[in-house]
């Protein structure tokens, strides 16, 4: 659910990078962090457990361009990936603009992958939310490993809804695809809401 | 279905912002804040030069949606006050409407008692407001409407 508040001149956009377990979304907002200007970031602000995995959800602000005069705010999420956080990956859909949805391009993740896609959509449809609506992009990680699948293949099993959507290749810890994948949502987000304002009658 | 939630006008922004004013005289707490449950900030009044207020709402909307997921499954619908306190500051978070969040943050200068008692109105009066303010999601907002071009096709350029 994006905002508009015409008194500070900001827009605010929800973006939540959702997909398996130790697929790379909290290495995808730690590159952004390292990589934006200080001045267009907030802190990167990481629930996890002592082990390093994502317990509830990662949070980063970062600030975008500004559109006649509005700066455009996007909140960067993630969920835990781990199959038994489920209550709390649904929580952190809740007024979501945006998705990522990183796959890992492992041979042996393909499951946990397509598992991943399912659950995030049922998740969606618990809000009445809907693919169909929501903008959305594949990032296909860690494709520097070896014995990784053809992306081909996780096209065949990921992008198959009738609307074909944006894929890219990435090596998240090298920030390789990372801000392709990032530019690439938030320009889906803006178009979107342009399309929803242009939609409304005038005051 | 998902879509623009908020469109604030200066106008709005100031009756919310004398709202909490009011609630901030009354009660003698640092700042308070206006959540929605998604996380973002709507408006926030007070002393909070040393806060990060965007984690602050992020943190504190996903405190309130987890402890909804813990009322569900004891059988209740949902709690609608959270309260944490600390040992010099104490948070008080609890609900306007449906979508929205009040989260105040006060010392030991004032009580959780004045808290909740002013809390309630204040909800009571932005509640009111925010009814006016959906109704006016269906006026135009021309703000992006010669969105388009080169300029959006890159919203991130890394340092």
């Amino acid at each position: 659910m994006s905002a508009i508040n015409y008194a500070s001149k900001e827009i605010y956009f929800k973006i939540v990078y959702y997909g398996p377990g130790m697929g790379g979304k909290t290495t995808n907002l730690q590159y952004v962090h390292q990589s934006i200007p200080q001045d267009n970031k907030g802190n990167l602000v990481s629930l996890a457990t002592d082990q390093d995995r994502t317990l509830f959800f990662d949070f980063l602000p970062v600030e975008a361009i500004q559109i006649h005069g509005f700066t455009t705010k996007f909140q960067l999420y993630t969920v835990p990936g781990q199959v038994h956080y489920n209550a709390t990956r649904k929580l952190v859909l809740r007024g979501v603009d945006g998705i990522v949805f990183v796959a890992d391009s492992q041979w042996d993740k393909m499951k946990e992958n397509v598992e991943s896609f399912r659950n995030l959509e049922e998740n969606l449809a618990e809000y009445d939310y809907s693919l169909d609506e929501i903008p959305h992009v594949l990032q296909y990680n860690k494709r520097d490993l070896s014995a990784i699948a053809p992306v081909e293949y996780m096209e065949f099993l990921l992008n198959r809804r009738p609307t074909r959507v944006s894929l890219f290749e990435s090596i998240a810890t090298e920030g390789t695809g990372v801000f392709d994948t990032l530019n690439r949502i938030s320009k889906l987000v803006l178009l979107k809401l342009n399309e929803e304002m242009e939609a409304r009658p005038r005051a | 279905m998902a879509g623009c939630n908020w469109v604030l006008f200066e106008e709005d922004i100031e009756r919310l912002n004398a709202t909490l004013d009011v609630f901030l005289n009354e009660t003698d707490a640092q700042c308070v804040l206006v959540i929605d449950k998604g996380g973002h900030l709507i408006a926030v009044r007070g002393l909070t030069d040393s806060m990060d207020t965007a984690s602050l709402s992020a943190l504190a909307a996903g405190a309130f949606a987890s402890t909804r997921e813990i009322a569900r499954l004891i059988g209740e619908p949902e709690f609608s006050v959270l309260f944490h306190q600390g040992r010099r500051e104490h948070i008080h978070v609890s609900l306007i409407d449906g979508d929205t969040l009040l989260m105040a943050i006060f010392d030991d200068q004032t009580t959780i008692g004045i808290i909740r008692l002013y809390a309630k109105d204040t909800e009571e009066e932005i509640a009111r407001l925010f009814v006016e303010v959906k109704r006016q999601r269906q006026r135009g907002a021309t703000v992006l409407k010669e969105l388009g071009g080169a300029r959006v096709d890159a919203p991130f350029r890394p340092a």
